[in-house]
C-alpha cells in the first residue's frame, strides 16, 4: 500500500492550488479518501471524535440495499419466467436479472457520478457521498423495463432539482430518488404504470401489480380479488416473500425488514419514522375498513396487513421516509412526520385509484411538510419556555 | 422595618443551627456517554515538588481587558496581582506564584499571552484572616472586597455566557459541581479528601454572597465525607454518564436560568482555595491535578499548583512518537505546548497521539473495536474499554445530516439542531426561546465528539453565546 500512497503523495501537487489541475481537487480528495481514510485531525476541542463519518453511514445503507438487488435480480428471471412459460434455477433468473439491472444501475451512476463531480467542482467541495446513497436507490425504484434513457434523466432531475439547487446534501428538501421516481411517474406514466411494465414479457401480456387488482373493480373485497387472481400468486405470504411483479427492490419484504433492523440497530435510521409509519397505516387502514360498507371503492376493504405488504411502503418508509435530512430533525415530530406518511398512504391508494402507488407521494408529500412539523414541535417547545420563565 | 429584620435574624440563626438539606435533587440522566479512553489517573497522589515556573494567562479569561501592573524582571510576591480588568477594575488577578516576571509573552494585537514567573523564595501578600466560626457574621460587601483584593475574584464564574463573575450582580444561586465525569479527569472523591475543613469554609464563604442557595451537587456514587456532609448548603444527587457532572447540566435540571437572572459557579478545588484564603488570609495556589490519556505512562494524580508549566508534570511520563498536550480535559481542552502552562480553570492535563496513520480502503472494513470506537453500532465492533483516542477526526466535515447523535448525548431539554440552526441563521429571538441562555460550549461537546459530519457544534454554541452577549 506504501507504493499507492506514495504514488498518490505524487501526483498531489498537480490537484492543489496553483496545480494544472487543481480545478479537479475533489476527484482527487474523492480518490484518495476512498482509498485511503482522512488525515484530518481535530483542530480544537473536541480533540477526539467518533470513528462514525458521513461516508460510513452512506456505505451501510448501501450495503442495507444490497440484498434487495439480489432478490430484485431473481425477482426479474422468475417474473419473466412465468410470463413465458420458462423454468430457470435461481442462478439463472439472477443472471437474467442482472442484465435488466445493471444496465440501470450503470447508466445511474454515471448520471449521477458527473453531476456530483460538476457541482463539488464548481462549488469547490468535496464529493459528497450522499449521492452514492441516491444512485443506489434510484434503480430499485423503477420497473425493470425502464427505457435507459428515462434512467438518465430522471437521475439529473432528482440530482439537480431534488438535490442540487437547494444547495446539496443537508440542503435539500425533497428526497432526490424519489424525485427521479416521480419525475417519470408524471413525464412519462406508461413507462413506470399500467400493467406493461413490471414484467420482461411477450407483447400482449399484462402483469399489473398487485395494487391495481382492488383499484379497478368496484363494490367487491379486496382480499377476494387478490385470492382470485391466478396469473400471479397474490396470497398474503406470497407478497411477503415478494415473488409478485413491483419495482425492482420492493417486492421481498422479509430483505428489506432485515435491512430496517439493520439501520435500527446501527443506529442510522430513526425507528420513530417507521413505527409511526406503521401506526399511521394500520389506523387509516382500520377507519377505511370501517366506511368501506358506505362506497363502492374496493380498495377501502383492503385490511392493514395487506395495505402492509403491498407495493412500495415498506421499501419507501425503510429506505426513503428516514432519509435524516429531508425527515422531520426533532423526536416528536419523527413521529408526526411518520404517522402521516402511514396515513397519507392507505389514503392516497384508496380515495385516487388512479395512483396505486400512494407511498412515493406521500413520503414526498411529507418531506415538503416536515419543516413545518419541526416548526410548530419547536414553537411548542419554546411555547413553554416562555412559560417556565414567566413563572 | 422591625419585623423584617427581626425575621432575617431569625431565618439566620436556623441556618446556623441546623440547616436542614432541603428537597435534595436526585437526577438520574441517560443520556450522554463516558468516553472510555485509555490512561485513566490512577487513584493515588503523588507529589512531583514544586516547578522553576508558573504563569498567569490573561487570554484565556473571556471578555477582559487586561492591564498590566507589573513590568518584565519584577519581584512579585505570591497573591500579588499581576494585572487587573480594565472594564472592572476591582478584579484584579493574583500571581500564582513569588519569584521574579521572567518573560511576558505577547500574541497579534499586543494581546498578553501570559505572564511568566521563575519561582524564588516564599514570600505571600498576607490579607487579613476569618476564623472559620466568623465567616457566617462577615457581612457580603466585605466578603466581595476580601476576595477582590486578594486577586481571588476570577475563580467566580457566572452563567449565562460563562465568564467571570460580575462583582456588583447579586447571584440568584451558586452551583458547585462536586462530580467531575468529564475523560481523565480529577477524582473528587480523592482530591477532597483532605480538605474538609477549607472547603466547608469556602461554602461558608459561598453562602455569604447569594440569598438564595447554594447548590452542590455531587454523584451519587460519592463516598467523600467531604461532599456528602457538606453543611449549610442543598446537596443534589446524580448519576449518569458525562456531562452528568457539569454544572450547567445541574443548573438546568435543578433550577433553569431564566432570562435575566444570574447564576455564578465554582469549581470545587477553588471553593477550597477560597475557604483556605479566608482562614489563613493567604492566597494558598496548590490544587490536585491529573495527567492521563493514551500517551501518557502511569497517568496518576499529581499534587501541583495552579498555572504550572506541563512539562513538569509530563517528566519521564510521556510514551513514544509525536503527541498534543492538552490543557484541560480532552473533551474541552486547549492544545499547548510541553512548554506551556496550565491553564486557570484546568486541573488536567491531557496527552494524545497525534497519528498519520491512515488505513488502506478503511471505509469498507467492518471495522473492530482496536481501530473503531463510536457511540453507533455502525462498526462489527467499536466498544474497546480502554481505546488509545488519536488526533484524527476519522472523517471530514459534512453539512448537518441530522441521525439523531447530538440528542442521544445532551441531557437537557434543549433541541440542538434547531438551536444550531437558530445561531447560523443569527435569529436572536430562537436562540433566547430556545433556550442558548441555559447552554455553555462545554455541555455540546460530546454532540461534536458524536456527529457523523464532524460538525464542531460546542463552538457554534460559544459563537451564539458570544452574539448574545454582545447584543446584551
Amino acid at each position: 500500500m506504501k507504493f499507492l500512497h506514495s504514488m498518490i503523495n505524487k501526483v498531489r501537487p498537480t490537484f492543489e492550488d496553483g496545480g494544472s489541475m487543481e480545478k479537479f481537487y475533489p476527484i482527487f480528495e474523492a480518490t484518495e479518501s476512498f482509498l485511503f481514510s482522512t488525515a484530518e485531525k481535530t483542530k480544537s476541542g473536541p480533540h477526539i471524535r467518533d470513528s462514525i463519518d458521513i461516508k460510513r453511514v452512506m456505505i451501510l445503507v448501501v450495503v442495507a440495499l444490497i440484498p434487495c438487488y439480489i432478490f430484485g435480480a431473481i425477482n426479474i428471471g422468475i417474473q419473466s419466467g412465468i410470463a413465458h412459460g420458462v423454468e430457470r434455477s435461481v442462478f439463472q433468473n439472477f443472471i437474467f436479472g442482472m442484465g435488466f439491472i445493471f444496465p440501470i444501475i450503470a447508466v445511474t451512476f454515471i448520471t449521477g457520478g458527473i453531476w456530483e463531480v460538476l457541482f463539488a467542482v464548481t462549488r469547490k467541495h468535496d464529493i459528497y457521498e450522499g449521492f452514492l446513497v441516491t444512485c443506489t436507490l434510484i434503480p430499485l425504484v423503477m420497473p425493470p423495463t425502464i427505457p435507459l434513457w428515462q434512467v438518465s434523466l430522471a437521475t439529473t432531475f432528482g440530482i439537480v432539482i431534488g438535490k442540487e439547487i437547494f444547495g446539496g446534501v443537508g440542503y435539500n428538501i425533497f428526497n432526490p430518488a424519489l424525485v427521479a421516481r416521480a419525475f417519470i411517474f408524471f413525464s412519462h406514466p406508461t413507462h413506470i404504470s399500467g400493467e406493461k411494465v413490471w414484467v420482461s414479457a411477450p407483447d400482449g401480456f399484462s402483469g399489473a401489480t398487485a395494487l391495481a387488482v382492488p383499484a379497478v373493480i368496484e363494490n367487491a373485497n379486496a382480499v377476494t380479488l387478490l385470492n382470485s387472481v391466478s396469473q400471479f400468486d397474490f396470497s398474503w405470504w406470497n407478497m411477503v416473500m415478494g415473488t409478485i411483479p413491483g419495482s425492482i427492490g420492493e417486492t421481498n419484504k422479509i430483505l428489506i425488514l432485515i435491512g430496517a433492523l439493520f439501520l435500527i440497530v446501527t443506529k442510522i435510521a430513526s425507528w420513530r419514522i417507521m413505527a409511526g409509519a406503521l401506526i399511521g397505516l394500520t389506523g387509516t387502514a382500520i377507519l377505511t375498513n370501517i366506511m368501506a360498507p358506505l362506497s363502492s371503492n374496493t380498495m377501502l376493504t383492503l385490511p392493514a396487513h395487506y395495505h402492509l405488504v403491498m407495493g412500495g411502503f415498506m421499501f419507501g418508509v425503510v429506505f426513503m421516509a428516514t432519509e435524516p435530512v429531508t425527515s422531520a430533525h426533532t423526536n416528536r415530530g419523527r413521529w408526526i412526520y411518520g404517522i402521516l406518511i402511514g396515513s397519507l398512504t392507505v389514503i392516497i391508494r384508496s380515495i385516487n385509484p388512479a395512483y396505486p402507488e400512494g407511498t412515493m407521494l406521500a413520503i414526498l408529500l411529507m418531506n415538503a411538510f416536515a419543516p413545518l412539523i419541526d416548526y410548530f414541535v419547536i414553537q411548542a417547545h419554546m411555547k413553554a419556555r416562555r412559560l417556565r420563565y414567566a413563572k | 422595618m422591625d419585623a423584617g429584620g427581626g425575621l432575617g435574624f431569625k431565618l439566620t440563626c436556623v441556618c446556623l443551627s441546623g440547616y436542614v438539606n432541603q428537597n435534595p435533587v436526585k437526577i438520574h440522566l441517560t443520556k450522554g456517554h463516558n468516553i472510555r479512553i485509555s490512561g485513566i489517573p490512577k487513584r493515588e497522589i503523588i507529589s512531583i515538588g514544586d516547578p522553576e515556573k508558573v504563569a498567569l494567562k490573561p487570554v484565556e479569561f473571556r471578555g477582559i481587558k487586561p492591564k498590566l501592573m507589573v513590568k518584565e524582571h519584577d519581584d512579585v510576591k505570591l497573591g500579588q496581582p499581576l494585572f487587573f480588568d480594565k472594564k472592572n477594575p476591582d478584579v484584579s488577578f493574583a500571581s500564582p506564584g513569588c519569584g521574579t516576571v521572567s518573560a511576558i509573552h505577547y500574541g497579534p494585537k499586543r494581546i498578553i499571552k501570559y505572564i511568566e514567573i521563575t519561582l524564588k523564595g516564599e514570600d505571600s501578600v498576607q490579607h487579613g484572616s476569618v476564623r472559620f466560626h466568623d465567616i457566617g457574621s462577615v457581612n457580603r460587601a466585605d466578603v466581595i472586597t476580601r476576595i477582590l483584593s486578594g486577586g481571588l475574584w476570577p475563580l467566580l464564574k457566572q452563567r449565562p455566557f460563562n465568564m467571570i463573575a460580575d462583582p456588583n450582580v447579586a447571584p440568584r444561586a451558586i452551583f458547585i459541581s462536586g462530580y467531575n465525569s468529564a475523560p481523565l479527569t480529577v477524582d473528587l472523591d480523592l482530591a477532597l479528601s483532605e480538605q474538609t475543613g477549607p472547603f466547608q469554609a469556602g461554602l461558608n464563604v459561598l453562602r455569604r454572597l447569594t440569598d438564595g442557595d447554594v447548590h452542590l451537587t455531587v454523584s451519587e456514587g460519592t463516598v467523600s465525607e467531604t461532599l456528602v456532609n457538606a453543611d449549610g448548603v442543598r446537596i443534589h444527587y446524580v448519576n449518569g454518564p458525562h456531562p452528568a457532572g457539569n454544572v450547567g447540566i445541574h443548573i438546568h435540571h435543578i433550577d433553569p436560568l431564566n432570562p435575566g437572572e444570574t447564576i455564578w459557579t465554582i469549581s470545587a478545588q477553588h471553593v477550597v482555595t477560597l475557604g483556605t484564603f479566608f482562614t489563613t488570609g493567604e492566597y494558598d495556589p496548590s490544587t490536585i491535578v491529573t495527567v492521563g490519556g493514551p500517551s501518557v505512562k502511569n497517568p496518576i494524580h499529581i499534587k501541583g499548583r495552579s498555572g504550572m508549566q506541563i512539562s513538569e508534570m509530563l517528566k519521564d511520563r510521556l510514551q513514544d512518537g509525536t503527541s498534543r498536550i492538552v490543557s484541560g480535559d480532552v473533551l474541552t481542552g486547549t492544545e499547548m505546548e510541553a512548554s506551556g502552562f496550565m491553564g486557570y480553570y484546568d486541573s488536567t492535563v491531557s496527552v494524545i497521539p497525534d497519528s498519520d496513520d491512515r488505513e488502506f480502503l478503511g471505509l469498507l472494513r467492518p471495522g473492530t473495536s482496536d481501530s473503531r470506537y463510536s457511540l453507533t453500532n455502525a462498526f462489527l465492533s467499536s466498544n474497546s474499554d480502554s481505546y488509545d483516542f488519536t488526533t484524527q477526526t476519522s472523517g471530514s466535515e459534512r453539512p448537518m445530516v441530522p441521525i439523531g447523535t447530538w440528542e442521544h448525548v445532551l441531557p437537557m431539554d434543549i433541541f440542538p439542531n434547531a438551536l444550531y440552526r437558530a445561531i447560523l441563521a443569527e435569529d436572536f429571538d430562537e436562540m433566547e426561546g430556545l433556550g442558548l441562555l441555559e447552554c455553555d460550549e462545554e455541555d455540546f461537546a460530546l454532540c461534536s465528539f458524536s456527529c457523523p459530519s464532524k460538525i464542531d457544534v460546542g463552538a457554534v454554541i460559544r459563537k451564539g453565546l458570544d452574539m448574545m452577549e454582545k447584543e446584551g
